[in-house]
């Protein structure tokens, strides 16, 4: 595994010293990554798109798979899994982007200026952003429970006579795991937007102050625009994150009640490695890896069109 | 900003106080707990406090998956970022298709679920040797990472001002030497902050080790944590002794690089 | 940065010659110490093919389980010189996973302690070694009934070494209070909860996770009203998920069960507000430990119908154990050895699956387990019921018990749950 990138150089260091576009000898920087991710990243998808084709068991994984063309597709869309689980990935990934950006931006408003209780909330915030999905899974499941916190002030203050279902209601709980997914994903985006914020130059918000602007313009006018170009960027991410959750559902509902939280990488991971159907669970991701497609392409356009302005 | 914090901006701080802060407790309180007494609905604040968890959790296995973890999460850093500098600096200096395909591949790659690799990584490793050694964990996470912190990188470089190279070029550097000696200098605090980002989730990856480490003596600190839930049983004491602990070098690597994540987040900035 | 791949290197070197060296380390002893196994048994250890470990890999985590473990491993170490026990951790949710990959790459532990009902799954990706030839010449063989040796054409796979099954624990404070006897039928299990949530209690905790764990914990109540996966009766089916459902309805069962595994709801019958639990045989030490309350077991009452799995781990020998020999000879004397079954009873409260241990006073004079042999008797079942293909197993289970769970949770009417998860089955079983 040596560093790729000495290759690069002498690559670089072979062509003709001058007369050559820099532009293109750039490309070469990029050799590394594609080398690398073709190994590492193209070829598995490669392996589970032949997957998804074959009729591949835990009896036949480690020989040879028999070509069975779509029908482990039509399996899945035929008994209404897949259907379900693109609807309620949607959904997820909807709760997830909208708490996690608006939560994320919230937070960078609030904790933009400096002082003891901000230092130490955004410590503490990265630092239960840097703990291991298994654990915070795990507590959110317990605060969540009917003896839980949640409940327990929820009654204390009156607001419900009986336990709130958080997880245990097909539609709360598909909310309830969006939720911890966001709560686990508002750090970050805080960090993100904030380092964004602290860039205005002080001067606009005097600026600002003397055209009488109150805060609520404020934020509009100024910290909104400002942040657009990292917004961009963090949307995707937050979205991808979204997307591919699957330790937080895995700790706190297991798919549960029934399938209401079964969201794409979920089910393809109980078709696997539950049911050992690893082609239909390699069908499943494909689904996945298909909506991923249309989302780089957006992606990659509004790119583009940021660049070309 | 000289304003003094409005209403809105308390409220929304003791929110996130409340948010964040009640679960890390929760954590630290369940830590330190008898078993008998975390189900119980009045010792929730109130009981009597013991370190058996901890000592249980102190012993050989824990310095052992210690050091695994260490030496993954640094070889994942290096090795993600000898790959992702690279091409975070070529996909911010080209243009045209080139950048949206590329683009276009890393989100798609950094999107897939993480379950649909296992398995054809799994076989690619079997064949390769990769399996059942720390060098294939460390290759299965960057490969994880490397379209992130590419994603993450790109915009540093952006915002390196060309006619710095441009000036460089005229006194006769090549690109390579520019790169290395003019832009990387510049573009360092996004190093450093990526870099962070890298270890940090190295560090609490456990799907890839659980499955690659073909038996668990060998596992990190993420997987032995991942592996406390069990069907018949599970030790809340014991998850949140080992979870405090874990992240003890969690808190450090914070602590040593707080001032790059709090104010050098500066993603997707074009400026 | 090359700087630190270095480091990473050599440490990663050091890491991998501190292996060696232990490894090395132990073979010397092993082979330096050729001491001819004189066991009970009266084979001798070959430890030629091997390098005097036998890898176990298990699930348990409970303190009495992996005490358990610890305890077979002393055993078997005591009898044999030079040879390890290392007992390996795999979580329940992994081992069969992890037991399939590394067989896929011609590795894997010499012994496999895993739930017996998913043999088949094992079994079919080659990843067990087939046990019949020393099982035949096993002396003890005829003490081992039918329901606990598993396997298909003519091979054996799996035995287990003891047997798990559900009962209904109570707590005799709470019915002291409300004034009602232990139940043995639905009815007055209904009627008992009643008072029990009148008297500002919970009535019941089970498990309704989506997946095999809700099945098998689902099975007993679903076939006293009549189902049987041999003769799919819809109605029957739907009466089954609505008696749950009505309970959920009715206070008596929370809807978190539905997030709940086997350990959770038990958890919650210990800490005292809870009348009933429906849980197993092995979750005696807990009780023990963490109950400050009276409590004990009657059989579930689930009627003439109703149907009891007979679970349990099963064991057997990794297809690439490097020594399956000595593997054989570590199930022998711990899991299939009168001894050993004993341990297992007073560890974890395991029925002993062998006849002759069963008679034991360990085992009859305990009342705690009383209830759980008459169940075994009266309405235990083959888990999984023998009607359901082997390659299907898996698949089956996770049907039933998302529908289990869909229904505990109000996810679908009982008609709609009951309706789908028929013709899954039907598909499944042909």
């Amino acid at each position: 595994m040596s560093t790729p990138a000495p290759a690069a150089a002498r690559a670089a260091a072979a062509a003709p010293p001058q007369r050559r576009p820099r532009h293109q000898s750039r490309y070469l920087f990029l050799l590394p990554a594609l080398v690398f991710l073709a190994l590492f990243s193209l070829f598995p998808l490669v392996q589970l798109l032949r997957m998804s084709l074959s009729d591949v068991t835990a009896s036949t994984l480690n020989s040879s798979w028999l070509f069975v063309g779509l029908e482990n597709f039509q399996e899945g869309l035929a008994s209404g899994q897949t259907g379900d689980a693109l609807v309620r990935t949607a959904v997820f990934v909807l709760v997830v982007t909208v708490i996690g950006m608006v939560g994320g931006f919230a937070g960078a408003v609030a904790l933009r200026t400096r002082g003891r209780w901000s230092n130490v909330l955004l410590a503490v915030m990265v630092f239960a952003w840097a703990l291991p999905p298994v654990v915070n899974g795990s507590v959110w499941k317990f605060l969540l429970a009917d003896a839980g916190l949640l409940n327990v002030v929820a009654r204390a203050v009156g607001l419900t006579d009986t336990a709130l279902p958080f997880l245990y209601d097909q539609h709360w709980a598909l909310g309830a795991v969006a939720f911890v997914n966001s709560w686990a994903v508002i750090p970050f985006n805080a960090l993100v937007f904030r380092a964004a914020l602290l860039n205005i130059e002080p001067e606009v918000f005097e600026a600002a102050a003397l055209d009488g602007a109150g805060r609520w313009q404020e934020v509009r006018h100024i910290m909104v625009p400002s942040v657009r170009p990292t917004m961009l960027v963090l949307l995707v991410l937050t979205i991808v994150y979204g997307f591919r959750s699957f330790d937080f559902i895995y700790v706190m509902t297991y798919g549960g009640p029934g399938t209401a939280t079964n969201t794409l990488p979920f089910l393809g991971y109980l078709q696997a490695f539950s049911q050992f159907n690893f082609g239909l669970g390699a069908s499943t991701s494909v689904v996945a890896v298909l909506v991923v497609l249309v989302l780089a392409v957006l992606y990659a356009r509004s790119i583009r069109k940021e660049e070309k302005e | 900003m000289s304003h003094s914090a409005g209403p809105v901006n308390t409220i929304v701080k003791i929110l996130l106080t409340l948010m964040y802060g009640v679960p890390l407790l929760w954590i630290l309180l369940t830590s330190f707990k008898s078993s008998s007494d975390v189900f119980a609905a009045d010792a929730t604040f109130v009981f009597r406090p013991v370190v058996t968890s901890y000592v249980e959790a102190l012993d050989g296995a824990l310095v052992s998956a210690l050091q695994q973890s260490v030496v993954i999460a640094v070889g994942t850093t290096a090795l993600t970022l000898a790959i992702a500098i690279p091409a975070g600096y070529g996909l911010a200096r080209t243009r045209g298709w080139a950048v949206s395909v590329g683009l276009g591949l890393l989100i798609v790659l950094q999107m897939l679920p993480q379950t649909a690799n296992v398995i054809p990584l799994f076989q690619i490793f079997g064949s390769w040797g990769l399996l059942d050694s720390t060098l294939g964990v460390v290759i299965a996470d960057s490969a994880l990472l490397v379209p992130f912190a590419t994603i993450l990188l790109r915009p540093f470089f952006r915002a390196v001002p060309p006619q710095l190279e441009e000036a460089a070029a005229i006194d006769g550097a090549s690109v390579l030497r520019s790169f290395f000696f003019v832009v990387l200098p510049v573009a360092r605090n996004g190093v450093a902050t990526t870099g962070t980002l890298v270890f940090l989730l190295a560090w609490g990856e456990f799907l890839y080790a659980v499955n690659f480490f073909l038996s668990p003596g060998t596992y990190p600190l993420s997987a032995l944590l991942a592996q406390q839930v069990s069907a018949f049983g599970i030790n809340w004491p014991g998850l949140m002794a080992l979870a405090v602990l874990s992240s003890i070098p969690v808190l450090l690597v914070y602590a040593l690089t707080y001032r790059l994540l709090r104010d050098g987040l500066t993603v997707g900035a074009v400026k | 940065m090359r700087n630190s791949a270095q480091n990473r290197r050599t440490r990663h070197a050091a890491v991998v010659g501190g292996a060696v060296a232990t490894a090395l380390l132990l073979a010397a002893c092993s082979g330096g110490d050729p001491e001819p196994g004189t066991a009970d048994g009266g084979s001798t250890a070959d430890a030629a093919g091997g390098d005097g470990t036998v890898t176990v890999w298990h699930y348990f985590s409970a303190e009495n389980q992996v005490q358990l473990m610890d305890d077979y491993a002393a055993k078997f170490e005591e009898a044999h010189d030079g040879v390890t026990v290392e007992n390996v951790y795999v979580p329940y949710d992994q081992m069969n996973s992890k037991v399939i990959s590394a067989a896929g790459q011609q590795t894997g532990p010499d012994v496999v302690v895993f739930n017996g009902a998913e043999w088949s799954t094992l079994a079919l990706a080659g990843a067990l070694a087939p046990m019949e030839e020393p099982w035949e010449g096993f002396a003890d063989a005829d003490q081992f009934p039918d329901s606990v040796i598993h396997g298909m054409d003519d091979h054996v796979y799996a035995v287990q070494g003891y047997v798990n099954l559900l009962g209904l624990w109570y707590n005799a404070d709470i019915l002291a209070e409300i004034g009602v006897e232990p139940p043995t039928s639905i009815d007055e299990l209904e009627a008992a909860m009643a008072a029990a949530v009148d008297a500002g209690y919970q009535g019941i905790t089970l498990s309704g996770l989506p997946q095999s764990q809700g099945e098998w914990q689902a099975y007993p109540w679903l076939t006293s009203q009549g189902f049987d996966y041999s003769d799919l009766d819809e109605q029957a089916l739907t009466d089954g998920f609505a008696m749950a459902r009505g309970w959920v309805e009715d206070g008596y069962l929370s809807q978190e069960a539905t997030t709940w595994d086997q350990t959770v709801p038990f958890q919650e019958f210990t800490s005292g507000d809870v009348a009933f639990a429906a849980n197993g045989n092995w979750q005696m030490g807990t009780a023990e430990a963490e109950a400050d309350f009276e409590y004990g077991v009657v059989p579930l009452p689930v009627g003439e119908s109703g149907k009891v799995y007979l679970g349990g781990e099963g064991q057997s020998i990794g297809a690439f154990s490097d020594d399956p020999d000595l593997a054989w000879q570590y199930l022998t004397e711990t899991y299939y050895d009168p001894e050993g079954q004993l341990l297992a009873v007073d560890n974890v409260g395991s029925i002993p699956s062998r006849l002759d241990t069963s008679q034991e006073a360990e085992v009859t004079d305990n009342s705690l387990l009383e209830p759980f042999a008459t169940t075994l008797a009266q309405n235990g079942a083959n888990y999984p019921d023998p009607i359901i293909p082997p390659e299907n197993v898996a698949k089956l289970q996770t049907a039933m018990g998302q529908a289990w769970s869909a229904a505990l949770g109000g996810q679908r009417s009982p008609e709609d749950a009951a309706a789908d998860v028929i013709a899954q089955i039907q598909a499944l079983i042909g």
